[in-house]
């Protein structure tokens, strides 16, 4: 598994614009609180971020009474800011290792319902690149963090994520999330106008609405029954890999696909999602020494079977060895 | 006088549900018995007294219980039912057939039978069973002890099975005959599910607003806890279990080295220590003899008591699991023992004393 961390550090942007930094640290709990908070001058902010925290937990499956994690603000805090809430939470997770970060992390979000693990918004108003964002429209619940649908929303929402190959050191895995609702009375037919695609340009568009449709009709399921919408967390590339993790977000997103523990990271395309088959994409070495150097514990990878024979050597130990696991399919759906 | 009144069917005491053999075997898998009635064919009786300790008889004879003891008659199988394995994910599940186990002449107690005296109340029906089966099952996938990714290859479903089935067994005594994937788009509409939560959502909006609290509190079912049945149940269960649990853990694990011999030692130490508390724990309702305890600090009780036995469920799931495993991932099982025992510590701790004192800063 993953070493034991016992310092996080987790920051936060205050209204004033200067920069909060909570640290949280993890050592054995010999009959102390399980959680203990400090805040410069100010008890009672301590004691809500205490709450804050002990809320959060309620979300995670497995509970552990052995250590102590103590969290501190580096400045004081006024009553009326909440947006430090997502960073003390956040901070909380990492340094048990309950959420892995790739990088530090900066959050800003607030919530009345953290034991339902909902983020309800921020304050921040203009949000600058690689701040972590809580709220609706970015970060709506904390299983999000692993594309995971909202147990309790009624909109179904998961993310799955691709690898993003330039050719450069700006690889990076970029996301598409497909988000849900029932739609009330249902035309049956055509399912195209039901499925929109906000951040592309119209060809792509359309090419989102096709493999949705293809996979759904190998599905027999969710014709005429869903209006959708697909996000993409990066709008600048070409190709058609990221087919797969399309098809694999919208399938956990209508409740038809077991569950990873973390994300799922999928490269693949196909000339015929309706008869659910994956084919082979290109730039198999960089695109596995990218999801090699993000995969992260409870990760599933999932690349086209061509690959089986090509993956570098030690990928698959390697991966385990993290906690992730890999599979090469050659078609969607139960085995 | 007397014997009008006895014959009077009001004044009897209220009998539970009159035996019918006919459910048996296809929505009840265990009905409580009366005495002085003979086992139908394939059935079998299980007769617990008031200690936990029970025994079987087999079909075709008659039940003649002792003082003190429950009979329940019990049907084979086999059964089949569809659990859902996520609950993000309801239009996908498993179809399990399962048998209840024939006893084991190894084991000095059988599972099943130690699930009818701590679990089941009076009847365990089909429908019971399958949503006890399913929680045990959603939090192995939860904590990542089963694996049940998207597209599962058939290398990682039959680890699934084989860490499946030992659950089922180790947690309830069943064995499980076949598990297959199936979709229950037909029963589980997930597109109807969303659609009714919208419409909840949109009725607590409007209790909301009209910021009438008691409305409030009626549109919103509330679980019902009642701290005294709460905490009794817990606490029987935990009494009866780990006993059982401890003779289950000594014999799954063959120390290799003197190091693992006295981890192993420490565990079962420690396990014992706990159960010992739960033997002596005091009475819910009081804070000290004839003094009576806060109505508030009793249901921290009870909270407390129901969380030791959510990690009673965890340890016999970490039983399991160190029944299928070889010697390799041994050390991850003892931490995670560690980590079970030390939450069923800190609970059961907690239910004793009767006031929590809590700072921020301790």
């Amino acid at each position: 598994m993953t070493a034991p961390v016992f310092e996080a550090s987790c920051r936060s942007i205050l209204p004033d614009g200067s920069m909060l930094t909570i640290t949280a640290t993890r050592r054995p709990r010999a009959g102390r609180a399980d959680v203990k908070c400090s805040v410069p001058g100010g008890p009672a902010q301590a004691e809500r971020m205490q709450q804050v925290v002990r809320l959060a937990r309620h979300t995670e499956p497995r509970y552990d009474s052995r250590d102590q994690v103590v969290l501190s603000a580096d400045r004081a805090l006024d009553a009326a800011t909440r947006d430090w809430e997502l960073a003390a939470v956040l901070a909380d997770r990492i340094v048990r290792g309950v959420f892995q970060a790739a990088r530090p992390v900066l959050a800003n979000g607030w919530s009345d319902a953290w034991h339902l693990g909902r983020i309800d918004g921020r304050a921040l108003v203009n949000v600058p690149d690689g701040v972590l964002a809580g709220g609706p429209d970015a970060l709506p619940h904390l299983g999000a963090l692993t594309g995971q649908p909202d147990p309790v929303a009624a909109t179904a929402s998961a993310r799955a994520w691709f690898p993003l190959h330039s050719g450069g050191d700006h690889d990076d895995l970029g996301w598409v999330e497909v988000s849900v609702r029932p739609l009330a009375n249902a035309l049956g037919g055509d399912d195209d106008d039901a499925i929109s695609v906000p951040d592309l340009d119209a060809l792509r568009q359309g090419q989102v609405r096709a493999v949705l449709a293809g996979a759904r009709h190998f599905d027999g399921r969710g014709q005429g029954q869903w209006k959708t919408t697909v996000r993409f967390g990066e709008t600048g590339f070409s190709g058609d890999s990221y087919g797969l993790a399309l098809v694999m977000a919208d399938r956990i997103a209508r409740g038809r696909e077991f569950m990873a523990r973390g994300r799922v990271i999928a490269t693949g395309t196909s000339s015929a999602w309706h008869a659910g088959k994956v084919e082979t994409v290109d730039a198999l070495a960089p695109k596995c020494a990218l999801i090699l150097r993000e995969a992260a514990s409870g990760d599933r990878i999932l690349l086209p079977k061509a690959w089986e024979h090509a993956l570098p050597q030690g990928m698959r130990e390697a991966l385990r060895a993290r906690g992730a696991s890999l599979a090469c399919v050659e078609r969607i759906g139960i085995i | 006088m007397l014997g009008s009144l006895f014959r009077n069917p009001l004044r009897r005491p209220p009998r539970q549900d009159a035996f019918d053999a006919t459910l048996l075997g296809s929505v009840a898998i265990a009905l409580p018995a009366p005495s002085g009635i003979t086992i139908p064919a394939p059935c079998a009786a299980v007769l617990v007294d008031r200690g936990g300790r029970s025994r079987r008889l087999a079909s075709g004879s008659r039940i003649a219980a002792l003082d003190g003891e429950t009979a329940w008659c019990v049907h084979p199988g086999p059964y089949t039912c569809d659990l859902v394995p996520f609950a993000g994910a309801p239009e996908i599940g498993l179809r399990v057939s399962f048998a209840v186990d024939a006893s084991d002449p190894r084991a000095t107690h059988q599972r099943f039978d130690l699930f009818l005296a701590s679990e089941a109340g009076s009847a365990v029906d089909l429908a019971g069973f399958g949503g006890l089966a399913q929680t045990a099952l959603q939090r192995e996938l939860a904590q990542g002890n089963l694996e049940l990714p998207p597209c599962t290859t058939l290398e990682e479903w039959n680890t699934f099975r084989s860490g499946f089935n030992q659950l089922m067994y180790t947690r309830f005594g069943v064995t499980v005959d076949d598990c297959v994937p199936v979709d229950l788009a037909a029963t589980h509409d997930y597109a109807a599910l969303l659609e009714a939560r919208l419409a909840a959502q949109a009725v607590l909006a409007t209790v909301g607003a009209s910021a009438d609290p008691a409305a409030a509190l009626t549109a919103m079912p509330a679980e019902a806890f009642v701290p005294a049945c709460e905490d009794a149940r817990a606490l029987r269960r935990l009494f009866l279990e780990l006993p059982c649990l401890m003779c289950a853990v000594r014999m799954a694990v063959l120390p290799a080295d003197q190091g693992r011999f006295r981890q192993h030692q420490e565990l079962l130490r420690r396990l014992d220590l706990v159960s010992l508390s739960v033997g002596t724990m005091p009475a819910l309702e009081l804070a000290a003899p004839g003094q009576p305890l806060a109505p508030e600090e009793q249901l921290r009780r009870a909270r407390h008591s129901r969380r030791a036995a959510a990690a009673l469920d965890e340890a016999w799931a970490l039983l399991a699991r160190m029944k299928v495993a070889g010697e390799g991932p041994l050390d991850v099982l003892f931490d995670e023992a560690d980590r079970v025992v030390a939450n069923l510590e800190l609970e059961t701790g907690a239910r004793r004393v009767t006031q929590m004192q809590d700072e921020v800063t301790a």
